[in-house]
């Protein structure tokens, strides 16, 4: 039978950690027992379940940005002014998560350090140049999201060591905040491929700063400095959209799998960045209705 | 071990292992099997219940989550009178066939109308996005979710 | 609630919802048990082979292992099936797909369940499968059943009308085309599951998701050689079928183990993969069409060759094809036809009984065909299928005269006035931006019953209680759609009863008698019937002893009413308990049969077919549905859909709405993502991550007509709803999708996938 701890502060955490180092840390379970079921894990780990932290439970703001403590549930996030407001793309990704359900037990953490290439917060959190926090019992590090993840389902994340929090700045430079996630249905669906973008919009429609990122296309999430470079100074138009789309359709490398076909994967890549043709850019941190 | 919450408003200290699965806790230990499992890896939703009146999938919870929390089942959801509304409506409103996704979906009901008492027919398809139904084609339970907002409404 | 007499024609409340949204109703899977063990089984995991070794000394030694059992240990047989005994309770020999059972394992928990059966020893030498019709069919191909007289074609089998496909050279108009679909599941919440345990006078008592109790028996019986009366079976309401239940699932295994377990009760209750993995089927089907007709779009001709996969055993494959064929024609006047059909074992998981039994396959094709001659003729093609609809007195394709209600025409007509079809050009062209709209229709249909063959019957028993109350005894089980409270109705009308007075007693092989399976759309016509002339006769005799304590000299002026019986004229009356007080048991019970009508057409095809042909009442449903296309992504977004069917009287508005509902939503998903994936025998896809069924956003605000029509045969002139509605999706769907984006697709599912590769 699994043996459980649950912890109701990082040092409880800790000496759980240092007794049991093979331990797996979960937040919501989503992943995890789903995994342990399918018994993709090694029978019967010990876990410590991360839910009650209240530390990593926050939203907070500060002059640097906006920082998400790693227990932080999704409808949570969903909930929260400073979400909606400040970072709308992971709000349209939230939305688009699992269930009611999943997003009531699932942790931005756990979506982050299970690094599926097909994570719903992954695309929004490239684009926005998320920094992860990790904490082991005597040291702290930064890493940018984009170094943490390694591979599908890798993570630098080291022994006895957790994610504490993400860190964002606010992308106020951008007026235009979009994400799509293509699925089998509306909702409980593994991204089958996905985009998060974010542009800015000069007023008679030219390519001011471009943010690009795409999910379930490759084995991280897949981004690309000279493609969101050759943007610039372009304006938005179909025709600009369709090359661009090319050129995606290149850079990509979906795999096959019981949910779709990579030449499927590869062609939907390219189609959404059409969806922006009728972006109308927004003034940024207002509420929305 | 003991593990000590509130099951159905009654203050309840339980002796199991903490690594049991809480679906397996209620049908099991506390024989309380109104409570489904229909696929118990998160996707169909019969296992919903509410943890401090949030909607949860009780076969992604282990037995130690429980702890402190006030959990509602569905046998917990008529109090003070024979039945809540929304049971009373899903009756009514012919939301119930074979009755297997029933006890979930009145759960999630029950919590999307906590948070949003004046849904739309959309949002009430989103908020029971996570139940799966296999008879009823959901038409009916959005009836049903809809009359208990404007019976509660006009009850106000 | 207030008290009400439950009455026909109302739309009266599930009578078991009370219980269920309380969570109180107990379905088999809620039975446990003091002192239980649990059952599983461990299964080949390839799809061909001879199994070489079965070692289970391990798992015997396991602490907490109650026994282990394998293929040498089953008595009797060692065969379970529906019509042809083919299946084994577990592998002796060899094993034919990978859900077959090789070893039982009874033990103290579940956690050692899972580890004896991981402990088990299994070794198989593989043989080459077949996984394909094609390869099956091949002179040299590996036999799924060496010892079957036809290699692998379980039936071979022809209907034949007319000049058969001679017919089609006359024609003005030749159309051809392939169809195919897809294996997909029932995906039912409630998994296959039950409680068993050996009673001190070895009776065993089976309590089990199942839809055919009585029948069960039968299938038990002869797989373990136990005499049918040292079992008991009890069916209670089901957590959904769809029949995926209809045949032995977990029962001979669960009384192999309740034979070893000392007394205890032994719980089996399959996950969602073993579901999938060992559960039943639809089939995937292969449909070559023909067809001919006139230029003015009058259908002549047809010629069929139909290819049902039916996977490693029998089950109801043929029966399956049968009904198949029978529909193959669509609901319409086609003088000259030749349906061939072959049902082919392969080393696939097992195709059994699904909604629309062979029905729903072949309406993709039929309902394609008829478009497509719409779009070579420049037809209207709700005009087209309006033209050729089958009216009452009509021979139909099979060549079956049409004596009872045939409503098609009627239900097309409801669909033309809709402004859903009214208004379709002006709605399509508001698509936005890479998006493409479309409206599709389908006519469809469904038979009820069993055919002729095997007697489609059904033993009502309904008893005034000492409490005065009157009991229904129901002897066919309650699925999802709503019998039982079909039952109350009934019995409310004709004995004058309030809600509350009347009791229902689930099937119980000790309490309620054999009627047939839950099944074939044929419950509540069925048993219905049997229950009017039962309660019918209870009422007389209610009636004739009330006028004993009356002192009545006539029965003119007594009148049942609720809890009592009343002298009109004297205005004297006793309470029903008194009444109860009065009679002897078997005086307060009445037993009555009732079996549906046959066809009586002499047809001189369709010999084949042992049981299933041809059958006699129909109920009728068009279809008409608004899509939108995602050309970005291939994604069909179903915006609405309308259904306007015809079955007869509705006993009860809101249980009717619900069956078309859910058969619609059913049929979305066979439509747009329901797919059992294969590779060599192996499921791919077995659980609901990747076995996508619809959810509440995926299923759009439908609308359901009644088509009003009288059934003379029927209980109160219904016929049965179940089906029909699940056949409708696909067709319509496949044919907006023609219509918005001018493409024919015709392999389902009609995926995003394969909607983009193909635009």
């Amino acid at each position: 039978m699994t043996q459980v701890y649950l912890p109701r502060t990082l040092t409880e955490l800790w000496s759980y950690l240092d007794g049991e180092p093979e331990a797996q840390v979960y937040a919501g379970g989503t992943d995890l027992l789903v995994k342990m079921r399918n018994r993709k894990l090694s029978a019967a780990p010990t876990l410590i379940c991360m839910e009650r932290l209240e530390e990593l439970r926050e939203v907070t703001e500060n002059a640097a940005g906006i920082r998400i403590g790693a227990v932080v549930t999704h409808t949570k996030l969903l909930r929260h002014p400073l979400i909606s407001r400040y970072l709308p793309v992971l709000d349209q990704a939230l939305r688009t998560l699992g269930s009611p359900l999943i997003r009531n037990m699932g942790t931005i953490g756990g979506n982050i350090c299970t690094a599926s290439p097909a994570g719903d917060t992954l695309p929004p959190l490239y684009i926005l140049q998320a920094d992860v926090e990790l904490h082991s019992r005597n040291a702290f590090r930064i890493l940018p999201i984009r170094e943490f993840i390694t591979g599908p389902g890798e993570t630098q994340l080291q022994k006895r060591e957790i994610m504490t929090g993400i860190r964002v700045r606010k992308p106020e430079r951008y007026n235009v905040h979009h994400f799509e996630k293509v699925g089998q249905r509306k909702s409980m669906a593994c991204a089958v491929a996905s985009m998060a973008a974010m542009l800015r919009l000069s007023p008679d429609g030219i390519i001011e700063a471009a943010r690009l990122a795409w999910g379930s296309v490759g084995p991280t999430i897949v981004t690309d400095a000279t493609l969101e470079d050759a943007l610039l100074g372009k304006k938005l138009s179909r025709e600009t959209l369709t090359d661009t789309a090319q050129r995606i359709k290149q850079i990509v490398t979906p795999i096959v799998d019981v949910r779709a076909s990579a030449d499927y994967r590869r062609t939907v890549s390219g189609n959404l960045l059409l969806r922006l043709l009728d972006a109308q850019p927004q003034n940024y941190g207002k509420l929305s209705e | 071990m003991t593990l000590y919450f509130t099951l159905n408003g009654k203050k309840t200290a339980l002796d199991v292992a903490p690594g049991r699965r809480v679906i397996d806790v209620l049908r099991e230990d506390c024989g309380l099997t109104g409570t489904k499992e229909g696929c118990g890896a998160g996707e169909c939703g019969a296992c919903t219940i509410l943890v401090d009146g949030e909607s949860r999938l009780s076969c992604l919870m282990l037995a130690l989550q429980l702890s402190g929390r006030e959990i509602t089942t569905i046998e917990g959801m008529a109090v003070e009178r024979p039945l809540h509304t929304l049971q009373d409506t899903f009756m009514q409103k012919g939301g119930v066939q074979c009755g297997f996704c029933t006890p979930g979906m009145i759960m999630s009901a029950a919590a999307l109308l906590n948070r949003n008492p004046h849904p739309t027919r959309s949002d009430i398809r989103t908020g029971l996005s996570g139940n799966l139904c296999r008879c009823t084609g959901y038409q009916k339970i959005v009836d049903a979710v809809e009359a208990t907002a404007r019976r509660e409404e006009e009850a106000t | 609630m207030n008290a009400y007499i439950p009455e026909i024609g109302k739309p009266v409340p599930r009578a078991d919802a009370a219980a269920k949204v309380r969570g109180a109703e107990k379905y088999a899977v809620d039975h446990y048990g003091d002192n239980l063990v649990w059952a599983g089984v461990r299964r080949a995991g390839v799809a061909h082979g001879l199994i070489r070794l079965v070692d289970t000394a391990a798992a015997l030694q396991l602490p907490g292992v109650v026994a282990v059992l394998t293929g040498r240990d089953v008595p009797g047989t060692n065969r379970q099936g529906i019509v042809h005994k083919d299946q084994p309770v577990l592998a002796d020999v060899k094993v034919r797909h990978c859900g077959d059972a090789v070893a039982l394992v009874v033990a103290e928990n579940r956690e050692t369940l899972i580890k004896a059966l991981s402990l088990i020893r299994v070794e198989i030498d593989p043989l080459p499968g077949v996984f394909t019709v094609d390869d099956a069919l091949r002179p040299d191909a590996p036999l799924v059943h060496e010892e079957h007289p036809r290699g692998n074609i379980l039936l071979k089998a022809t209907i034949q009308a007319g000049n058969g496909q001679a017919a089609l050279e006359g024609c003005d108009i030749l159309l051809e085309e392939t169809f195919h679909v897809p294996v997909v599941s029932h995906a039912f919440i409630e998994t296959e599951n039950g409680v068993a345990w050996q009673e001190e006078d070895g009776k065993i008592v089976l309590v089990v998701s199942t839809q055919a109790p009585f029948r069960d028996k039968w299938e038990i019986s002869h797989a373990l050689g136990l005499p049918m009366d040292r079992l008991r079976i009890i069916g209670p309401y089901l957590g959904g079928a769809f029949g995926g239940k209809d045949g032995a699932t977990v029962q001979c295994l669960l009384v192999l183990a309740a034979q070893h377990a000392g007394g205890r009760h032994v719980k089996m209750w399959w996950d969602r993969e073993e579901s999938f993995i060992a559960g039943y089927k639809r089939h995937a089907v292969r449909m070559h069409y023909r067809m001919g007709a006139r230029s003015d779009g009058t259908l002549q001709a047809l010629h069929c060759r139909l290819y049902y996969d039916t996977g490693a055993y029998a089950h109801l494959g043929g029966e399956v094809m049968a009904l198949g064929m029978e529909h193959a024609g669509g609901p319409y006047r086609i003088p000259h036809t030749l349906i061939e059909g072959w049902c082919i074992y392969t080393n696939n998981p097992i195709a059994g009984a699904m909604r629309g039994f062979g029905v729903a396959q072949v309406s993709f094709a039929f309902e394609r065909m008829m478009d497509l001659l719409a779009g070579k003729i420049g037809k209207d093609p709700l005009e087209l299928r309006l033209k050729n609809a089958l009216r009452r007195g009509d021979r139909n394709a099979s060549g079956v005269t049409l004596t009872q209600s045939t409503g098609i025409a009627d239900c097309l007509a409801a669909v033309q006035q809709h402004p859903l079809w009214q208004d379709r050009r002006v709605w399509k062209k508001e698509a936005g931006p890479f998006h493409k709209r479309g409206v599709g229709i389908a006519a469809v249909f469904n038979a009820m019953g069993y055919g002729r063959g095997l007697p489609d019957s059904a033993l009502a028993k309904v008893e005034l209680t000492p409490e005065g109350h009157i009991r229904v005894y129901s002897g066919v089980s309650d699925m999802g759609q709503g019998n039982a409270t079909a039952f109350v109705q009934i019995a409310g009308q004709i004995l004058c009863q309030e809600y509350t007075a009347i009791e229902l007693v689930q099937p119980d092989t000790e309490r309620t008698l054999p009627s047939g399976s839950s099944a074939a759309s044929r419950t509540t016509y069925t048993y219905g019937n049997a229950l009017i002339k039962a309660c019918e006769e209870l009422r007389r005799r209610l009636i004739g002893r009330a006028a004993l304590m009356l002192l009545s000299d006539t029965l003119d002026d007594l009148e049942l009413l609720p809890g009592r019986v009343k002298n009109l004229a004297t205005g004297r009356k006793i309470p029903l308990t008194a009444l109860a007080a009065m009679m002897a048991p078997e005086d307060r019970v009445c037993i009555s049969q009732f079996l549906m009508p046959v066809a009586r057409d002499k047809l001189d095809t369709g010999k084949e077919f042992v049981i299933g042909f041809p059958h006699l009442l129909f109920s009728y449903a068009a279809h008409l549905v608004c899509i939108e296309v995602d050309e970005l992504t291939g994604a069909i977004d179903v915006k609405a859909y309308l259904a306007a069917t015809e079955a007869g009287r509705v006993l009860n508005p809101q249980a009717f709405e619900q069956q078309v509902q859910g058969a619609i939503a059913q049929g979305i998903g066979y439509a747009l993502s329901e797919e059992v994936l294969l590779q060599e025998g192996r499921i791919m896809n077995p659980d609901f991550a990747t076995y996508i069924i619809p959810g509440a956003l995926d299923v759009p605000e439908m609308i359901s007509l009644v088509v009003d029509a009288y059934e003379p045969s029927g209980p109160f002139g219904m016929k049965g709803v179940g089906e029909v509605g699940m056949n409708g999706p696909l067709p319509a769907i496949a044919g907006a999708l023609a219509d918005a984006c001018g493409i024919n697709l015709t392999r389902s599912p009609l995926t995003a996938e394969r909607v983009l590769a193909t635009l």
